[in-house]
């Protein structure tokens, strides 16, 4: 953490011209507690670009949530955010609440993990889409709800009218999930943030719910962020992929580039980590191994470095996170190794 | 018979209906385990109601005599049951000291108990309500401090030390009360709230405090660790809309419940409120046939006393039910 | 940047502690107080005191908080009440967690009938408003000190008997419970050595909001005449003889009533500090 403003030129996609829809820079959050402080984001930054999707990966703890709830102020109070976020050439960071607010929903919306309990238990689905529906515009609640009907058809949630008097328990997981998404897209938001949206569904239904999110994506023009641990996603809907690792960006490049040629240690470790079918049957799956850092206390220089293989005395100061190749972007003293190395 | 299991299912297997039946068969069993406690714990000491009625100087003769007129001669179990029989059929049998049938005893002193319950009732949730929500709007400043520290102060404030303090101020001090005396509420209206304004404020106070710390701390659960707070104020709503429509709702539930259980600790509290400020209530009518060893009087109003609390917390549950839509509905 | 953080920190840890260590002292000055402070400080009888010296104000000569209608001290009346209020709340909970916690830790281990029959008795009790309960079992058995703590029993041993089950229920499902009974080790030595040693911190932090409440419930059982019998000195009749003469002079009962509050508002506090910290919030 030299501070060196150079190392947060944001990273810029290959052959793009357009202004990006969001535009993060050295993006930072720590949360005191009791005396305790947790650096959880440390220096983030990325561009997203209407009508592309970007996958933020990494594991659990790897700030990948906290940096997306941070840009709409959703994070507790114990949160401290610094650095910048355009939307649309618009600070977000440290605008004042009541202008955040207006801007939730209708300009950024997001889709929750957990959709039994991202609903309220105790109101129906047509008032909690007409909810967000009125949250942006001055339909009446008769308008509002017709409206919500309408979403609930638009997610392909079956049977919309009869849906919309029921309540969140009376959905299946998949069937919420949707109910989340006709919520999200209730003031047709230019960026839809969808964290960790499929992790818990089951995987036929998590592939619905991705097309469903594509297929959203393309008709309405939305950039999505979409948020996960599962690089096999990534690979399958995302056209630019950030790794993130220990609150920071590690690698970033547009999905093509970054799985035909992973620079970063820590990447190539999370691909080891999936199941390929040219894999050796009954083989053990190689898993990351150590533990994410703790955020309270992180180590000097690269945070990867207790767990890298390829870690050395250079590793002691941090690598700065700079484009090496056109569109190539990663942190790390020991990339070179490039093709050779796979 | 056939017709009536057929047509029955529909209604009695929704999941509310037979939350409602379970609760009431439940209830059934703890009315008469009460009654059967009662009338345990008053006849701990046998044979002694004659000889405590009649005092130290009677004979023996004169004992035997009043157990056989009072049927106390006749065994325990026995006993009781002539009494759960009366006590179905609305005879409470009648006092030993006045010889007046115990349910119009009764029957005249439930309107002032039960104007006092419910003024200390409306009084303490009217009041933690929008306190509660102030409080947990801004959780940790100032408002939301004092609150707490009002709530816990208050928690800790015996309620006959509070009528006394009460008494002191604003009877003897200030003179804005009377200190005691009762006007019945069909003789004057403003004269009746006068004279219940203090004990309804004793026994409203320490409540208010319970039920605001209760509910003020189940809110700021709800804002800071349910996701749906989050979905909610993701959709761009205001802050009191995210505090009343979504944590409140949910927070209610758990209020019902609590409300349910401590209604028990609200009716016992007018036993004393009542002595201190001379109102004509079961509390009273309880303590003077405690002083009168009047135990026939003394079973009925304890027995009073639990039935009413039980049916509270029945009704809490009821309420609950009713209310929520997990249990409304079902689980799918 | 590291020293800067170590000043504050070493600082809110000790006033992390305050809000156990506050109340916890104030508890134990009254307790000290009332054991050793009429020995200590040669205070006069609290019983059988001179008519011609009834009602004096405070601060007269030997009797620093003056002395009542029968001319008894009031400082030590204060004091000698505080060991019979406090010998009774001491005594009420440790019966409550003695028998309610071992009744309610057997229910919810066994399970099974003699859960239902245990749960469904101890519901019976807890139907009762606590005073009104106390209040017959008090008349039944008049009034004594021995007594008091008996019908006091009837509220404290049920509730602490839910207590204890509640939370030997939420233990059962954990992993080293099972193991303990897949191992065969006999059903009492795992309620003695597994069960009662991890609901031990849950029933001793109901214990000091136990001990608050029975001072109270106490209070009111001498101020109805009920509990501990005048002439010797309780809390709860020094308030009842001072309202007598409330108007006249209101210090009678000012004063056993600031005790009884402080006493009660110092167990609550420290129950809710044992909370919030045992629960880890």
């Amino acid at each position: 953490m030299t501070g060196l403003v150079g190392e947060f030129a944001t990273p810029v996609a290959a052959g793009e011209v357009a202004e990006p829809l969001l535009e993060v820079t050295d993006l930072r959050v720590r949360f005191r507690t009791r005396g305790t402080v947790v650096h959880a984001v440390n220096g983030l930054s990325y561009r997203v670009h209407a009508g592309r999707m970007l996958a933020v990966i990494g594991e659990s703890g790897s700030g990948k949530s906290v940096g997306s709830r941070a840009l709409m102020g959703l994070l507790p109070e114990t949160a401290q955010v610094s650095g910048s976020a355009r939307f649309a050439g618009t600070e977000l960071i440290g605008m004042p609440e009541r202008e955040l607010r207006a801007r939730r929903g209708a300009d950024i919306a997001m889709v929750f993990q957990d959709p039994t309990r991202s609903l309220n238990p105790t109101m129906r689905i047509g008032a909690q889409v007409a909810e967000a529906v009125r949250a942006h515009s001055s339909l009446n609640r008769r308008a509002a709800l017709d409206k919500a009907v309408e979403l609930l058809g638009l997610v392909r949630l079956p049977a919309p009218e009869r849906r919309a008097v029921e309540y969140p328990h009376q959905l299946s997981g998949g069937m919420r999930q949707r109910v989340m998404i006709a919520i999200a897209l209730a003031a047709r938001p230019r960026l839809l943030v969808a964290d960790e949206a499929t992790t818990a569904l089951d995987v036929t239904t998590q592939a619905q719910i991705m097309e469903l999110l594509v297929d959203l994506q393309e008709r309405f023009g939305m950039a999505v962020v979409l948020i996960s641990h599962d690089l096999g996603l990534a690979a399958s809907y995302a056209q630019d992929v950030l790794v993130m690792y220990a609150g920071r960006a590690v690698e970033y490049a547009p999905a093509q580039v970054l799985f035909a040629d992973v620079r970063m240690p820590y990447t190539r470790a999370l691909l080891g980590a999936v199941p390929q079918l040219e894999r050796e049957p009954h083989s053990l799956l190689p898993v990351v191994p150590g533990q994410p850092p703790d955020l309270a206390r992180l180590p000097a220089g690269c945070p990867f470095r207790p767990r890298c293989t390829a870690a050395d005395d250079a590793c002691g100061e941090a690598p700065p996170f700079t484009e090496h190749e056109p569109g190539h972007w990663w942190a790390c003293w020991h990339a070179d190794g490039g093709e050779e190395a796979r | 018979m056939t017709t009536v299991t057929r047509a029955a299912p529909t209604l009695l297997t929704s999941p509310g209906a037979r939350l409602v039946g379970k609760r009431l068969l439940m209830a059934v069993p703890i009315v008469i385990g009460v009654s059967i406690v009662t009338f345990w714990v008053l006849n701990l000491i046998p044979g002694s109601a004659a000889q405590q009625l009649l005092g130290p100087e009677a004979t023996p003769a004169q004992i035997q005599a009043l157990e056989a007129r009072l049927g106390l001669d006749r065994p325990a179990p026995v006993r009781y049951l002539a009494w759960l029989g009366g006590a179905v059929t609305g005879d409470l049998g009648t006092s030993l000291v006045s010889g007046q049938p115990v349910a119009g005893l009764l029957g005249e002193r439930l309107a002032v108990s039960g104007e006092l319950v419910m003024l200390a009732f409306v009084i303490s949730l009217g009041l933690a309500l929008p306190v509660a929500l102030l409080a947990a709007h801004r959780p940790g400043r100032l408002f939301d401090r004092v609150s707490m520290l009002v709530s816990i102060t208050g928690l800790s404030v015996a309620n006959y030390v509070l009528a006394l303090l009460l008494v002191l101020v604003f009877a003897v001090e200030l003179a804005l009360f009377p200190a005691i005396g009762f006007v019945p509420l069909t003789e004057s209206v403003g004269g009746n709230l006068q004279g219940m304004a203090l004990p309804a404020a004793a026994i409203a106070f320490p409540l208010f405090c319970f039920y605001t710390r209760f509910l003020r701390g189940d809110l700021v659960d709800q804002l800071q660790g349910e996701d749906y707070i989050v979905t909610a104020r993701a959709k761009g709503i205001g802050p009191w809309q995210v505090l009343l429509r979504h944590a409140f709702r949910n927070s209610a539930f758990g209020l019902i419940t609590v409300v349910g259980l401590n209604l028990g600790t609200l009716i016992g509290a007018t036993v004393i409120i009542e002595q201190i400020f001379a109102l004509p209530g079961i509390g009273q009518l309880m303590l003077q046939a405690i002083n009168t060893r009047d135990f026939v009087v003394v079973q009925a109003c304890v027995v009073l006393f639990a039935v009413v609390a039980v049916v509270a917390n029945l009704l809490a549950d009821l309420l609950y039910a009713v209310l929520d839509p997990r249990i409304r509905y079902g689980s799918r | 940047m590291a020293v800067a953080e170590v000043a504050p920190t070493v600082l809110r840890y000790r006033l992390r502690y305050l809000d156990v260590l506050v109340p916890a002292t104030v508890i134990a000055v009254v307790v000290l107080a009332c054991l050793v402070g009429p020995a200590l400080f040669a205070l006069p009888e609290p019983t059988g005191g001179d008519v011609l010296e009834s009602y004096m104000p405070a601060l007269s000569p030997g009797h620093l908080l003056g002395t009542d209608p029968n001319g008894n001290d009031t400082l030590s009346r204060l004091l000698h009440g505080g060991r019979s209020s406090l010998l009774v709340a001491v005594a009420v909970n440790l019966l409550g967690l003695v028998v309610g916690g071992t009744l309610g830790a057997v229910s919810g281990h066994v399970g099974g009938l003699t859960d239902t029959v245990i749960m469904r008795l101890l519901d019976v009790l807890i139907a009762f408003p606590s005073l009104v309960l106390t209040l017959a079992v008090a008349q039944s058995l008049g009034p004594s000190r021995t007594n008091t703590i008996l019908a006091l029993a009837f509220f404290s041993v049920p509730a602490f008997a839910r207590i204890a089950r509640a939370a030997t229920l939420r233990l059962r499902e954990l992993p080293f419970m099972v193991a303990g009974q897949l191992c065969g080790t006999p059903t009492p030595r795992i309620l003695l050595r597994h069960v009662a040693p991890n609901i031990a911190p849950q029933l001793i932090t109901f214990g000091m909001l136990g001990m608050g409440i029975v001072i109270v419930i106490e209070g009111a059982l001498s101020f109805l005449g009920l509990g501990i019998p005048p002439p010797a000195p309780s809390w709860g009749n020094m308030i009842s003889q001072g309202q007598q003469s409330l108007s006249a002079t209101p210090s009678l009962v000012v004063w056993p009533c600031l005790t009884l509050f402080v006493t009660v508002l110092a167990f609550n506090l420290l129950g809710e500090a044992l909370r919030a910290r045992w629960s880890g919030r």
